[in-house]
């Protein structure tokens, strides 16, 4: 090619993409939703005098022109490809990839926060639980397995439980991290897989002293693909999904599930939730204040109060054979001032604070 | 307004260009200049008219130093020119310096002046003062026309970062230039090699300084590590920028300073300052420097020139005494070297003088990227192990490793050796069509690439916005 052709192909290249990108944009309807980045994409802001002089106009429109840019989606692929394996980084977003598994960079760890946590558990028995049996449990995210291995920074998880242990009071422990492996997780998305704790909900049974073990029920596993985790989205990378997988039995069908707060009464499974923006929510409709689970299978027997983050939601269908009623409350969403309101504590009853490791070292969202 | 944005890629951009392009050549100013207008109030409407003002007064002024040229009244209206257009520079962009270390050394408590520092201010003011003073040297041509000297001025591709164009540089191009279809496509591969720059190596070596301020445990070697991605983020974003700038004049039909050569293979801080933001080094050069007596006096009024000099650049990059020290930093090698270490050096293999230049401008931007001198040298301190911190961590190790690939990539590009192997490729027929054939491709790919990165990123000014 000569210089004259070479010229051409420069000028024609670059003023056919960036107007062609221009006009693409311009004619293509905005999107409201993200489902790959689980997120409300900006729209065009309102123009206002002071946004205008203020000099925020130009960042807000510069977010709305980001967040609705012409196939967006593939953008992020390729930046994450090239930053990936290209520049040979180690992480994107602070998601790593582990041979199609997806992992998020969770650490330092927050001594601050630890301390917090523990102080916010010992508030609430000091306040509500006295004279309750009360147990806690720490469930580790998938750092605790592959990090180390994989030579990425993780959260000091013994000095995290070294710090409740000496903090928490009146509470017993119950160890999860043994009894859990990165088999046990789905590999696009932080969460655990219901059909692979059944033994952990044997061992929170064990410990709390029910009579009925997990494992002690047939359960009929049923799966739903394809499962795009909620770090899918966040990478941007192709990774193939996984497969959702829930339990099922007669026990947790006829389970009613009562919401406080919407006044609803639903079932374990919401799966048409499986279709909206986050898969996870079939497992109890996502991220609720305050539930309440009737057992209908065991009446007149123990109940539990589960103070729990998305993770609760999973394996308190599976805690059912131990329990008549299970309460589960959300801090992310209630305050715990506002508790007394809606739950007896004057019955006695068996508490349970199960909360993962992210969230222990991000405890300030709890209220 | 950025150029490593999406608004100005792919909406302002291709406006501007179909407007500029399909106009005839007498409107081809006006619209370079609403542009330029519009671009600065995107980001900037409430200091607009500061600027619009500040032209005028240039304008103005050389109207005055053209009438009463070769009379004292000239001499009247240059310094006129100097004070008028220093003064609001220094009202804008000192005033609270001034203010803060009054109340510190006096003990008052005047209150600060709720004022932002206009974006550009102290680059377009050194352009209008390069024409009154140029114009009284007799060295530029009186501008009649208040559109013609307001573009130059307010020329969106180098408004608000540089490089510093002086106004004989463009003087003749303001009244008639030629746009060609090279002059077109270089200015694009130019542009498109300076957002890369920018986005891929500058932004990503940025994220290291973040980092350091999240670090479970500081270590010696990511002290290191974070000067190191400052001088190598400063340098892409910088001459990123300035690429960007030059190669977006080359399509208006303009041709802009270099501002940059290579300044990372200098063998002696004097050689650096050649090499670094020459526009900015050269300015003072030619208007404070010299006038001073340059070197042409004795040793003693010498070194105090170099050391206003050095104070004043140091000043100009920030209302801080960290910039202060990193100027008057520079003043102190250029004395030595002047002196004795360049012949010492001489001496030496070049390897030494490099590793000395490389040495103490590693320190010098440890100065210059912390937020006070106090900051700059617990930073120190800590590269050389004084602050009782480790040597290094997994954590350390891990970085260095995930960022390792791009440090190779910035060092390399941060010299001649990929300018001079495409060069060698083009010496022979094959290579010079085998690059032809590659240039619109590497275009295309850098473009989507940068604006990949943009997308999944956020907002993400230029680092000498400020200035």
């Amino acid at each position: 090619m000569n210089a004259n052709f070479k010229n051409i192909a420069v000028t024609l290249s670059f003023v056919t993409l960036i107007t062609g990108m221009m006009l693409a944009n311009i004619i293509a309807p905005d999107k409201e939703f993200s489902f790959s980045e689980r997120r409300l994409l900006a729209g065009l802001p309102d123009f206002s005098a002071d946004l205008l002089f203020d000099g925020k106009l130009a960042e807000e429109l510069e977010k709305y022109f980001l967040d609705q840019f012409i196939l967006r989606d593939g953008f992020r692929s390729v930046k994450a490809f090239s930053r990936l394996f290209i520049f040979g980084q180690k992480e994107n977003n602070n998601l790593y990839l582990v041979n199609d598994g997806i992992y998020k960079l969770e650490y330092p760890l927050d001594e601050k926060s630890v301390l917090n946590a523990a102080k916010k558990l010992n508030d609430l028995y000091d306040l509500y639980l006295q004279g309750m049996n009360v147990y806690y449990a720490i469930v580790p995210d998938k750092n605790f397995f592959i990090a180390a291995r994989e030579g990425y920074p993780a959260m000091d998880y013994d000095r995290m439980l070294e710090i409740l242990h000496r903090e928490i009071r009146h509470m017993d422990y119950i160890d999860l991290f043994s009894c859990l492996s990165i088999g046990d997780y789905y590999r696009t998305d932080h969460h655990w897989s219901q059909d692979r704790i059944v033994r952990v909900a044997d061992k929170l049974l064990s410990r709390m002293g029910a009579q009925a073990p997990a494992s002690g029920m047939v359960y009929v596993k049923r799966e739903i693909y394809p499962f795009y985790g909620s770090y899918h989205g966040q990478l941007g990378l192709p990774v193939p999904p996984d497969t959702m997988a829930y339990l099922t039995n007669k026990v947790i069908e006829n389970a009613v599930v009562y919401d406080h707060y919407q006044k609803t009464y639903e079932r374990v499974y919401a799966f048409e939730m499986f279709y909206e923006k986050d898969p996870y929510d079939i497992f109890l409709a996502g991220a609720r204040p305050l539930l309440t689970i009737e057992n209908r299978a065991c009446t007149g027997g123990r109940e539990l109060i589960l103070f729990r983050d998305s993770f609760g939601s999973s394996i308190a269908p599976l805690l059912l054979p131990g329990f008549s009623k299970i309460i589960l409350v959300d801090l992310r969403y209630i305050s715990t001032a506002m508790l007394a309101e809606h739950i007896d504590f004057s019955k006695k009853r068996d508490v349970l604070f199960l909360y993962s490791a992210p969230v222990i070292n991000t405890s300030w969202m709890l209220k | 307004m950025v150029f490593s944005s999406a608004a100005f890629l792919y909406f302002f951009l291709p406006v501007v260009l179909g407007l500029y392009f399909a106009a005839p050549d007498r409107w081809k100013n006006l619209i370079l200049l609403l542009a330029s207008l519009f671009f600065y109030c995107y980001g900037e409407p409430a200091y607009c008219p500061l600027l619009l003002v500040s032209s005028f007064l240039g304008y103005l002024h050389g109207i005055w130093i053209g009438k009463t040229r070769g009379t004292r009244c000239a001499r009247i209206a240059l310094i006129s020119s100097i004070v008028t257009i220093t003064g609001l520079l220094v009202f804008f962009k000192y005033t609270n310096f001034f203010i803060k270390n009054l109340n510190i050394i006096a003990h008052t408590k005047l209150p600060l002046l709720k004022i932002a520092l206009p974006l550009g201010i102290s680059f377009y003011s050194f352009q209008i003062l390069s024409y009154t003073i140029d114009l009284y040297r007799g060295r530029a041509g009186v501008q009649r026309s208040f559109l013609n000297f307001a573009t130059y001025v307010a020329m969106f591709p180098q408004l608000i970062a540089g490089p510093i164009v002086r106004y004989t540089t463009v003087e003749k191009e303001l009244a008639r230039r030629s746009h060609t279809l090279e002059g077109f496509a270089r200015g694009v591969s130019r542009f498109v090699t300076g957002l890369s720059k920018k986005v891929l190596i500058a932004n990503t070596l940025g994220e290291l300084g973040d980092i350091f301020t999240r670090l479970e445990q500081p270590t010696v070697l990511f002290c290191w590590l974070t000067v190191f991605a400052f001088m190598l983020q400063i340098y892409f974003d910088f001459s990123g920028y300035s690429d960007m700038a030059i190669g977006l004049g080359r399509i208006f039909g303009f041709h802009f300073p270099e501002n940059f050569n290579y300044p990372y293979i200098s063998r002696s801080i004097t050689e650096f300052w050649r090499r670094w933001h020459i526009s900015l080094s050269s300015w003072f050069r030619d208007y404070v420097y010299i006038p001073m007596g340059g070197n042409r006096v004795p040793a003693m009024a010498w070194m105090r020139n170099i050391f206003i000099v050095w104070f004043l650049v140091g000043f100009w990059h920030g209302a801080a005494w960290n910039y202060i020290i990193w100027g008057l930093f520079f003043a102190v090698f250029l004395i030595l070297e002047k002196c004795f270490i360049k012949r010492l050096l001489g001496r030496l293999p070049s390897f030494f003088a490099h590793l000395y230049a490389l040495f103490f401008l590693t320190l010098s931007f440890a100065i210059f990227n912390a937020e006070g001198p106090g900051q700059g040298m617990a930073h120190i301190l800590g590269m050389f192990g004084f602050r009782d911190v480790p040597l290094a961590s997994a954590e350390t190790i891990y970085y260095l490793k995930s960022y390792l690939y791009v440090f190779l990539v910035a060092v390399i590009g941060a010299t001649p050796l990929p300018a001079a192997m495409i060069k060698k490729i083009r010496s022979r027929e094959t290579g010079e069509k085998i690059i032809n054939l590659l240039e619109p491709a590497a275009n295309t790919g850098l473009l989507l690439l940068s604006t990949a990165y943009l997308i999944d990123g956020s907002f993400n000014p230029f680092l000498y916005f400020r200035f």
